[in-house]
């Protein structure tokens, strides 16, 4: 069960303020990078909600991260609309699209679920691929960012741009956080645990999960459309499932259902890409590495460790205390 | 309370249950025997839904169910334990608790409240630890707590949705006389409306609690009466044959 400990609300404090420290001091690339890094946050979120909670390893998020980009696009590229009704369009679109994914997919378990999220994922990005309307292969470029001049904010300076995404992820993880202390949440870790004992005490468990993958739908809709306006372009890359890939390791690098190694997940893959990326090539195989040393260390991934042993002597100090006030008879 | 009628499920050439027709009175305590691979368990899975019957009828209080899901069913009051331990692993007790009261109480699916912290469910959790002895339990882990007290928590499970119609498939197994007594006293304190049917293999506490027996051999019903001529029925004690001490 998720429960916001000392732990998890320091590593989020501290996080936050190392990111806005960083704005502060970085340059133009280094703003381009904590733009990247909060943008992934929020998708890597929507995924760790999915799969880390609710047990639905997907492959079809970055698909929708993409719906995301291209409902945003879309509307204001090509139909002209206003910058703030594409982003609620976008967050609507990945919505709708997770919700019938999630449905559709709900009964399918394993392996056949990751199958099932990659077809979806893979049919997504196909279209795009194909589409005229969408711009084939091309993409769309020209995208407007959001428009906050009414509150003196100027969104075209990346400084701000960033700042806005920095406090956009710090809602999702919010948002998250407070779905999974609900009802809700607790309902969807027990289907993680044991789908068919829920359904046993009377839940329909395809609805929930459905409603689930819409949530996490919206959240990824929502990067999706902060992804297009960031590069002011979408193109159908977007959708591809290696990107979907990517978020996988990210939230498997911070720890896998724990919210806060979402958030650590995304910020440490993109820092490998960029800084191995000026030694080698090859940082997908120094990705890799990490990777296989993180699931060969117990899998709990580098939050998740921290988080264990924190656990683990939180419990050892209680038994300790336990200890001193029912001393042992002689 | 609960009624099957003439219940068929085969799993290829393999008949497991055959014309199997049961009839619950409310507040009854049913006892069902058989040996082994008799079909009880399958008779269990068609009665809640999770498997579903080749053909035959299901009704729950007057309702007929047999085309509803086992979320739809367990919704009209029906909950059932298994007979081997089925928990949320890697949850603590309460919260194995609080996920099935939750359910019980509509307060699964809100997203405007914590359904651990909520009252009405924490009183319920209370209720249902004390009731199957795991007060002192209620915050380690499911996975670390003993067998004997992981298959009480399998029947608090149960009962913490607060059934109409509660199935109870061998909770006694595995876990001694000592448990088996306090499973007895359980029985007792629970209230006398709700509808028990309960696979047992203890011949002392099922006859003790039996309103009535059911017997199946072969995935057929061979019985069906009061415990007294259960007893004494020739063909009861031949399947059953030197299972459980004749009775002076
Ligand atoms: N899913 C299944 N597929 C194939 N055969 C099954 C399945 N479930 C049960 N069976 C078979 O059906 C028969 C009845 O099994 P069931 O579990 O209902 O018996 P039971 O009366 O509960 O026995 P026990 O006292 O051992 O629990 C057995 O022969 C079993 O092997
Ligand atoms: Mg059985």
């Amino acid at each position: 069960m998720f429960y916001q400990t000392p732990l998890k609300t320091a590593a989020i404090l501290l996080l936050l303020t190392a990111a806005l420290v960083y704005s502060l001091v970085a340059g133009f690339f280094g703003l381009e990078v904590l733009t990247e890094v909060a943008i992934l946050v929020i998708v890597a979120i929507a995924l760790d909600l999915v799969a880390g909670y609710g047990g639905m390893i997907s492959l079809c998020h970055g698909a929708l991260f993409g719906v995301g980009a291209y409902a945003f696009a879309s509307a204001t590229v090509l139909l002209g609309w206003d910058a703030s009704i594409g982003l609620a369009l976008a967050i609507l679109t990945a919505c709708l699209f997770a919700w019938v994914i999630g449905a559709i997919t709900a009964r399918t378990h394993g392996i056949f679920f990751i199958m099932a999220t990659l077809a979806f994922g893979q049919m997504g990005y196909a279209y795009v691929f194909e589409s005229r309307t969408f711009g084939g292969d091309d993409g769309l470029p020209g995208v407007p960012r959001l428009d906050l001049s009414g509150l003196g904010i100027d969104l075209n300076d990346s400084f701000n741009f960033a700042l806005l995404c920095v406090a956009l992820a710090t809602v999702a993880y919010l948002l998250a956080a407070a779905l999974l202390r609900s009802g809700f949440g607790r309902t969807l870790v027990g289907i993680r645990s044991n789908e068919l004992r829920m359904r046993a005490l009377g839940l329909p468990v395809w609805r929930h999960k459905a409603a689930a993958f819409a949530i996490s739908g919206a959240l990824a809709g929502l990067a999706g459309a902060l992804a297009a306006q960031h590069t002011m372009f979408v193109s159908p890359g977007l959708l591809h499932w290696t990107l979907s890939g990517e978020l996988l390791i990210m939230v498997i690098l911070g720890g896998l259902g724990t919210l806060v190694g979402a958030v650590v997940g995304a910020g440490l893959l993109v820092f490998l890409k960029h800084e191995v990326a000026r030694f080698t090539e090859h940082w997908h195989l120094v990705v890799g590495l990490v990777l296989i040393a993180v699931v060969l260390g117990g899998g709990r991934g580098l939050y998740g460790q921290a988080e264990h042993l924190w656990e683990r002597r939180q419990a050892a100090r209680k038994a300790a205390t336990a200890a001193k006030e029912t001393p042992e008879h002689a | 309370m609960l009624e099957a009628q003439d219940l068929r499920k085969s799993f290829g050439a393999l008949t497991v249950t055959n014309r199997v027709s049961l009839e619950v009175a409310r507040g009854e305590r049913r006892v069902v025997l058989g040996p082994n691979g008799a079909g009880k368990t399958t008779l269990f899975n068609l009665l809640v839904g999770e498997l579903p019957a080749d053909s035959g009828q299901i009704k729950i209080a007057g309702e007929d169910v047999t085309a509803l899901s086992m979320d739809a069913r367990a919704r009209r009051g029906m909950a059932r334990s298994y007979q081997k331990n089925n928990l949320f692993s890697g949850l603590t007790v309460r919260e194995n608790l609080s996920l099935s009261a939750a359910c019980a109480q509509g307060k699964a699916k809100t997203v405007a409240m914590d359904s651990l912290r909520d009252a009405g469910v924490a009183e319920t959790v209370r209720e249902m630890a004390s009731l199957v002895g795991l007060t002192e339990l209620l915050e380690t882990s499911a996975d670390s707590i003993s067998y004997g007290a992981r298959r009480r928590l399998e029947v608090g499970l149960a009962l913490a949705s607060r059934p109409r119609v509660l199935l109870m498939d061998e909770p006694t197994s595995g876990i001694g006389p000592g448990g088996i007594h306090a499973f007895h006293a359980l029985l007792r304190g629970l209230p006398a409306e709700l509808t028990i049917v309960i696979v047992e293999h203890d011949m002392d506490l099922a006859f003790d609690i039996a309103d009535r027996v059911t017997v199946m051999n072969f995935g057929e019903v061979v019985f069906d009466g009061p415990p007294q001529a259960a007893r004494e029925s020739a063909l009861v004690k031949d399947i059953y044959l030197g299972t459980w001490a004749e009775q002076p």
